[in-house]
């Protein structure tokens, strides 16, 4: 007991657990009094802000082995929730396979901050810039409960994210493969505006994954749309109008009136949620002109 | 804290790492920010404290020869790594290369990001020694001179990548 007292005045203290469940034995334990501690490049920017203060107890993810690693599973991409911003960026199975999240996380922050910030902190901050990526890719979360490990839908953390003191373990991302004798053809866009050109908060962030079919119709297609402080969402009604078809100046037009619709920014006090909702828009139905419409010798 | 095996997870509050390429041992509290470690602990003031959180690069640091905001890290996370500051790279009193070119082409007004932008240059010519100018901007974007003096710094990366500077002195 004695031993206890001690390491509760020598506060802030950091617990390295050993797994997942101990770090969520020790979450339960401490409740409000810790906080989960990845790469805290984050929760660093909120305690120097004050709009977050810096806890007794910090919880230590990185100490957990084997949460950093990038492989290929399955038919699937398993990311450890503990993967490195720019170690996520520079992995060749994820720039073949998953260029969408790469781009994206090129656009996160700078190289420094990468280096240390998580994939995992951008997951369950849930406004990060990779999450349009990740609803564009049809991504799968990991959580370990402290009894066992379940997988959710990345839409399902977003919509209504669980308060359970639970760990983030690993993202899982579809890899599509292309039948080998179709003429379909993938691709995907991301766009980030900001104030500046880099190194900048988010306004407006869209990612696009889609699909076409060799007659040039769109086979399948997510659109997200997010940035700032908005939580991303799939622009559901803009993906239905396009489903089938092949894109042409008309249904772009639609496109851009559904989008308009869907696209709910959070509230910014320098930024119309009117600007915001064109940009997305635009960024949106230019991204899918270059892509679909645009003759093919100009797409190169 | 009833769990006995949770008790002994607690990190130690004796931070064992390497600094400029010598092993220190440090009663620190292990959630002290580095950036406070190197100035106020070990005079090591060349790196310099500006935004705090993460934005400016003017406290740059390598960790395991990345670019790490030493305001960002604290001192947990550095135990059993190497760190190296502005004051790591010269050798005696020869500069590192770097340094060299950035003194050779003025690549500094005030001076205050510049420690933070050598920092970022020799990671960046360490990993990369024929960088596009695409990719010094990208490695470049997170160290912010309020001078903007950005023509002399990119003149002083351009001679370093002629004269090789991504060489040591060694």
């Amino acid at each position: 007991m004695a031993m206890e007292q001690k390491e509760i005045l020598r506060r802030p203290s950091v617990w390295q657990p050993r797994d997942p469940a101990e770090a969520v034995r020790l979450k339960e334990a401490f409740g409000p009094d810790a906080v989960y501690v990845a790469g805290s490049t984050l929760l660093r920017t909120q305690w120097e802000a004050g709009t977050a203060v810096m806890p007794p107890h910090l919880i230590d993810l990185a100490s957990i082995p084997g949460l950093a690693g990038i492989a290929e599973q399955d038919g699937e991409l398993v990311v450890g929730s503990l993967a490195r911003l720019d170690d996520c960026r520079a992995h060749p199975a994820l720039a073949d396979k998953a260029p969408l999240l790469v781009e994206a996380i090129k656009q996160i922050a700078g190289r420094s901050v990468r280096n240390q910030a998580t994939i995992g902190g951008n997951v369950v901050y849930r406004v990060g810039d990779a999450m349009p990526a990740l609803l564009a890719l049809d991504a799968r979360l990991d959580w370990h409960d402290g009894t066992g490990s379940r997988t959710e839908d990345v839409s399902e953390w977003l919509r209504a994210p669980s308060a359970a003191p639970r760990v983030l373990t690993a993202i899982r991302l579809p890899i599509a493969e292309d039948a080998p004798t179709s003429n379909a053809r993938r691709t995907f866009a991301y766009h980030k505006v900001g104030r500046r050109e880099a190194f900048t908060p988010s306004l407006v962030t869209v990612a696009i994954a889609a699909a076409s079919a060799a007659d040039g119709s769109i086979a399948d297609i997510r659109i997200a749309a997010g940035g700032g402080q908005t939580v991303p969402k799939r622009m559901t009604r803009a993906e239905d109008a396009l489903l089938g078809k092949a894109p042409d100046a008309r249904l772009l037009a639609a496109v851009h009136e559904a989008i308009l619709e869907d696209y709910v920014p959070a509230p910014d006090p320098f930024a119309a949620d009117s600007y915001r909702k064109k940009t997305a828009a635009n960024l949106v139905v230019a991204a899918l002109w270059k892509t679909f419409c645009r003759p093919a010798e100009a797409r190169g | 804290m009833t769990d006995k095996t949770l008790a002994e997870r607690s990190a130690p509050s004796l931070l064992e790492c390497e600094i400029n390429g010598e092993k220190v041992s440090l009663a620190v509290p292990p959630t002290r920010r580095l950036l406070d470690l190197l100035r106020d602990d070990l005079q090591l003031t060349g790196t310099k404290r500006s935004c705090d959180i993460g934005r400016c690069g003017a406290c740059m640091v390598l960790i395991d020869g990345k670019p790490f905001n030493s305001c960002l890290t604290m001192a947990y996370q550095c135990s059993g790594k190497s760190v190296t500051t502005i004051e790591g790279l010269a050798e005696e009193e020869r500069l590192h290369p770097v340094q060299q070119c950035f003194l050779e082409e003025g690549g500094y007004q005030c001076g205050y990001c510049t420690p933070g932008m050598i920092v970022s240059v020799k990671a960046l010519l360490d990993a990369n020694p024929q960088p596009t100018m695409e990719e010094i901007e990208e490695a470049l974007s997170g160290n912010l001179c309020r001078c903007t003096g950005y023509g002399g710094i990119l003149r002083s990366v351009a001679r370093a990548i002629e004269t090789g500077g991504a060489a040591s002195n060694e």
